[in-house]
């Protein structure tokens, strides 16, 4: 047999496999059904309806000073930000409407407020939070901080006679300005970090069922006494199943985030599909390693779940990376997810090339080279 | 059916009109019987005859259409209903160990079933020690559930069943997947405890030969009842002979019966036609008007088993052509199969160990070409590691071999361009269509477009496929799905073909119609086929056997020659009938007879000197007022050379340890 025909016989075999994992997939209606909602109406749905920012905060105010000042002080708490749900006249009663969760912040003013205000002595305001919710909590303190020192400033300077335009007094003033993201629409980040979700679970999970489900037919044996290789038989799962994750990568891309989020691809898409395409190569890794130690579908699921839950919590998309201890980052060095969300955000929202990427490319390389190789060896032992 | 008009009270089934649907499919289609007291009662059928259903429905698990079940005189038509009888009943769900805690040892296991059912301390002793020692189960008790083999699990499984002393058990294809040794002490418990302590039972099983323990018997074919009444009755329905000859070319010799007879087989070297004649020079002749002027030598006629009459009933109920077809199935590739001169397979000392544990130890065998070569033993003998040996699925630890002209531990690349393979599983991809699947493995061995369409073209053909070329293969009755699994293992034309227990699950008609495809393989193109299967009455096709016990072979030869030597050290088998079997199996045993076990209303036993035996029988029987109604000789099958075997081997390796 020549090079040549030898060449062209391999490649026969990998895509009749290919097609073969097609073919499975086309036919499983509720998994193909599960694919496509994970990819449309649930992106849709986790970027409209998902927003970190304080909104309606429940606020009860305790004015025991009832006068102009106490009353401005009041309604610079806003909407969307905080939503007035009452006044109380006794402070007891704003403990326990925090105890049963129907306010978030109780803001006390002592009496004598405006006097003191007027006459430049120093005054104090107590404000209670329900930090239950530790960054609603943090962020409706913050917001209540700023509000609280911007109307102690006003209230200085008036009272030092100078307003409006008059304040001349030396002040800094930070301007700042918003890169990448330049409306701050929160909603950008929570559908693309869903779609990272998304793809990353897909890839894990779609080559280790199709290879776990020939385990369990027995089908798997028949594929091991013919000539094709362990091999031909894993690559050709992850290359079909890659190709589908793209497809579904491609209808959240331009049926869901482009047209109704209006998130912009600043970079190459080309160039995100094929890094997309790394990732989902090096995410199957696990899931095929995973597939060689299993012996069913269940077991295969719950061994991904592993995997993927702390990928998907520690990686950076819900919660900032840097922030994490020493150790989970050291560990996430492992997850190509972490990569993955440099390479996404940096070519979707910040026009980056392989220029700036080339070391979370390269890393993920590496890992899915590894990850590959080692299913492959547990695949040929898992049989002996 | 013939069985005397009884009062309702012994009756503890009555199924009348019973229908079942899954959704449109209609499961059992109206069927009708009743079980007496005291009796086993059998449903034979092939997977998905509707058996399982009605079991269920007795059983109280089932809900059902129409119809009514009474059982011990309850319709059972409420849950109500079905928690009143079932502390009267046992049921062993069909699989291997499906009712069983894998984390419990054997004792753990009955204690647990006992404690269930509230049986009482005492009682619970007594009757843990006598199951466990009939199954030779006493050995194992504290060992996990989880670590026993196949044919232990289902006698566990039997043996919690029955610790409550159920009256009525119901017993799920108990015997499926179970080697033939483990089968026969399920038998044998079941006949005790039907003999001593009166249980009635209920029993569905694939198994044609098994239908001799039965006292009576339906035969179940896609939901309806087919035949049913006592074995004798059954077979009374197709009145003929079967005429058993060696002739060649046997080809040849089977295409001319062929025209003149529905039922012909070809088994080794030997040939089987069923004739509707029953008187055996008639019978004869017609066989020799057929054949024409080839030879006819070795004849000998015999009363049909149940097995030729159910396919008679089978052929008569489809009214059609169920033989392969004839045009001659060359695949007009021969010259593009690699040819290579030496046997198919040889094997020298292959050994594997599985860490300290010794799988296969120095197996050596040679296959000829265009041989059919049968692999037996029971579960865990090896020959599955054997197989996968050969098939480059597992390295070897020590040993040497080559399979179709090329050597297993350089070439493996080459074996398996040159061989096939068929799992148990029949290892399709059931979502795929029947020619995606063909197609898929054209593809994989690297055919040509143009060699792949004619290969296509005749495996379609050979199988008898083309009704269902675009069907999805999980759709496709287990007989079709059969033959597709073979097609596919045939796409590349191998020149050695390994089957690993090809045939389970599949009807009658579909085993005979595959076994009539192997033979054409072997005769016409040569291919050599290595087969392991636990149907011991297919070893039969086999032109020669090897039986392994504990990774070892033991016993080598044609199934002739196996029959032989057995039969000249334990004797010949009579087949006695007796008014009162159970209790006249008490005698012949006290008698001193080997081997006496119980076949429905039959004994069997084994005699040196079966004339001189036949009127000691007689006078022991009559000594106590049995009349002996018929003792007749039987050929040995080769269930009864397999059983034999490793009985003697057990003991054998017993004595050994106890050294």
């Amino acid at each position: 047999m020549t090079v040549g025909r030898g060449v062209a016989t391999w490649g026969q075999r990998l895509v009749a496999l290919t097609w073969k994992e097609l073919l499975h997939l086309w036919r499983d209606v509720p998994l193909l059904l599960f694919l496509i909602y994970s990819f449309s109406l649930s992106v849709l749905v986790s970027g409209a309806g998902i927003t970190m920012q304080l909104t309606n905060a429940e606020l009860l105010a305790h004015d025991e000073d009832q006068s102009p000042s106490s009353r401005e002080l009041i309604h610079r708490f806003q909407p969307p930000y905080f939503a007035l749900v009452g006044a109380i006249s006794d402070p007891r009663e704003g403990l326990r409407q925090l105890d049963e969760g129907r306010a978030m912040v109780v803001l006390d003013i002592p009496p004598r407020f405006h006097e003191a205000l007027m006459s430049g002595e120093r005054t104090t305001i107590q404000l209670l939070v329900d930090t239950t919710n530790a960054p609603q909590g943090l962020s409706a303190a913050a917001y209540t901080v700023r509000i609280a020192a911007l109307f102690g400033t006003e209230a200085a300077l008036a009272s030092a006679g100078l307003s409006g335009a008059k304040a001349s007094r030396p002040l800094v003033s930070s301007a700042h300005r918003v890169w990448f993201n330049p409306t701050q629409d929160e909603r950008w980040f929570q559908s693309i970090s869903h779609l990272l979700r998304m793809i990353t679970l897909f890839a894990v999970l779609l080559p280790a069922a199709a290879l776990v489900r020939e385990k369990e037919r027995g089908t798997v044996e028949q594929l091991l006494v013919s000539p094709v290789s362990p091999f031909q038989i894993m690559f050709s799962k992850v290359l079909a199943m890659s190709g589908v994750i793209l497809l579904a990568t491609a209808l959240a891309l331009y049926g869901v985030l482009h047209p109704v989020f209006h998130v912009p691809m600043k970079g190459s898409a080309a160039l995100f599909f094929l890094l997309t395409a790394l990732h989902v190569f090096t995410t199957a890794g696990f899931g095929l390693v995973a597939a060689t130690l299993a012996k069913n579908q269940a077991q295969v699921a719950m061994m991904a779940l592993f995997v993927v839950g702390p990928m998907l919590l520690l990686s950076g998309i819900t919660s900032p990376f840097e922030s994490m201890p020493q150790w989970v980052q050291a560990i996430m060095t492992l997850s190509p997810l972490r990569y993955y969300i440099d390479i996404t955000y940096g070519v979707m929202l910040k026009g980056a090339g392989l220029d700036l990427l080339w070391k979370p490319v390269g890393a993920m390389l590496l890992l899915g080279g590894t990850l590959f190789g080692s299913g492959m060896w547990r695949f040929r032992r898992q049989f002996q | 059916m013939m069985s005397q008009p009884a009062s309702s009270a012994d009756e503890v089934v009555r199924v009348s009109g019973f229908v079942k649907r899954y959704k449109q499919h209609c499961a059992v289609n109206g069927l009708d019987f009743t079980v007496q007291r005291g009796e086993i009662y059998g449903l034979i059928g092939p997977d998905g005859a509707g058996k399982s259903s009605v079991l269920k429905a007795i059983a109280g698990v089932l809900g059902y259409e129409e119809g009514s079940v009474d059982v011990f005189g309850t319709l059972l038509d409420s849950e109500r209903a079905a928690e009143q009888v079932k502390r009267r009943i046992g049921f062993l769900p069909q699989g291997l160990g499906l009712n069983l805690y894998p984390e419990l040892s054997v004792e753990e296991n009955i204690d647990f079933f006992a404690k269930l059912r509230l049986v009482p301390e005492a009682d619970l002793q007594a009757r843990k020690a006598r199951l466990l020692g009939i199954t030779r189960l006493d050995r194992f008790r504290t060992r996990l559930m989880k670590q026993l083999s196949g044919g232990m699990k289902q006698k566990l499984g039997l043996i919690c069943t029955l610790i409550h002393e159920p009256e009525l058990a119901i017993l799920d294809e108990p015997t499926t997947g179970v080697d033939p040794v483990s089968r026969r002490d399920f038998w044998a418990i079941l006949a005790e405890w039907q003999a001593v302590k009166g249980m009635t039972a209920l029993v569905s099983t694939a198994y044609m030969d098994e239908a001799v323990r039965f006292h009576r018997l339906s035969f179940l074919s896609h939901g309806r009842v087919l035949a049913s009444g006592r074995p004798a009755d059954v077979q009374s329905l197709v009145p003929g002979l079967v005429v058993t000859f060696e002739s060649t070319p046997q080809l040849e010799a089977v295409a001319r019966l062929k025209r003149r007879y529905t039922q012909v087989e070809s088994l080794g070297p030997s040939l089987h036609v069923f004739t509707p004649e029953q008187d055996a020079e008639a019978a004869v002749a017609g066989i020799r008007q057929a054949l024409d002027n080839l030879p006819a030598t070795h004849l000998r006629t015999d009363e049909p088993e149940l097995e030729d009459v159910v396919v008679a009933l089978l052929l008569k109920e489809q009214d059609g052509q169920t033989t392969v077809s004839e045009r001659s199935g060359q695949s007009g590739l021969s010259a593009n199969r690699p040819q290579f001169d030496g046997p198919a397979v040889e094997a020298k000392e292959l050994i594997r160990d599985f860490g300290s544990f010794r799988a296969v130890d120095r197996v050596s065998f040679e296959m000829k070409q265009g041989e059919i070569f049968g692999l037996l033993g029971a579960n865990g003998a090896g020959k599955t590691t054997v197989i996968k040996m050969l098939t480059g699925i597992v390295p070897p630890t020590g040993g040497a071999g080559r399979v179709a002209g090329a050597d297993m531990r350089t070439a493996s690349g080459a074996i398996k361009e040159r061989i096939g393979y068929m799992s148990q599983a029949f290892s399709l991809y059931l979502d795929l269509t029947v020619i995606e699947n063909i197609r898929l493995f054209a593809d994989i061995y690297g055919l040509a477009r143009r060699q792949a369409q004619q290969r296509m073209a005749w495996i379609v053909e050979m199988a008898g496929l083309s009704g269902y070329v675009n069907d999805r293969t999980g759709r496709l009755p287990m007989g079709v799905r059969q033959r597709l699994a073979l097609g596919c293992a045939l796409v590349h034309s191998p020149r050695v073909l390994f089957l690993d227990e090809p045939t389970s699950g599949v009807d009658p008609i579909g085993r005979r119609r595959f076994w009539e495809l192997l033979s054409r393989l072997a005769r016409e193109e040569g291919v050599a086929i290595l087969i392991t299967t636990h149907y011991l009455s297919e070893a039969e096709h086999c032109d020669r056997l090897v039986l392994m016990y504990a990774g070892r072979i033991v016993a080598e030869g044609t199934p002739g020659e196996l029959k032989a030597e057995v039969e000249r050290e334990v004797g010949q088998l009579l087949e006695l009938t007796v008014d009162t079997p159970g209790a006249a199996l008490a005698q012949v045993a006290a008698a001193g007879f080997t081997g006496a076990a119980l076949f429905g209303t039959k004994i069997h036993v084994l005699s040196r000197d079966p004339s001189g035996d036949e009127a000691r029988l007689r006078e022991i029987l009559a000594q106590v007022g049995m009349t002996v109604t018929g003792v007749r000789p039987r050929m040995l099958s080769l269930e009864d050379v397999f059983v034999s075997r490793v009985m003697a081997l057990e003991q054998a390796s017993q004595k050994g340890g106890a050294r």
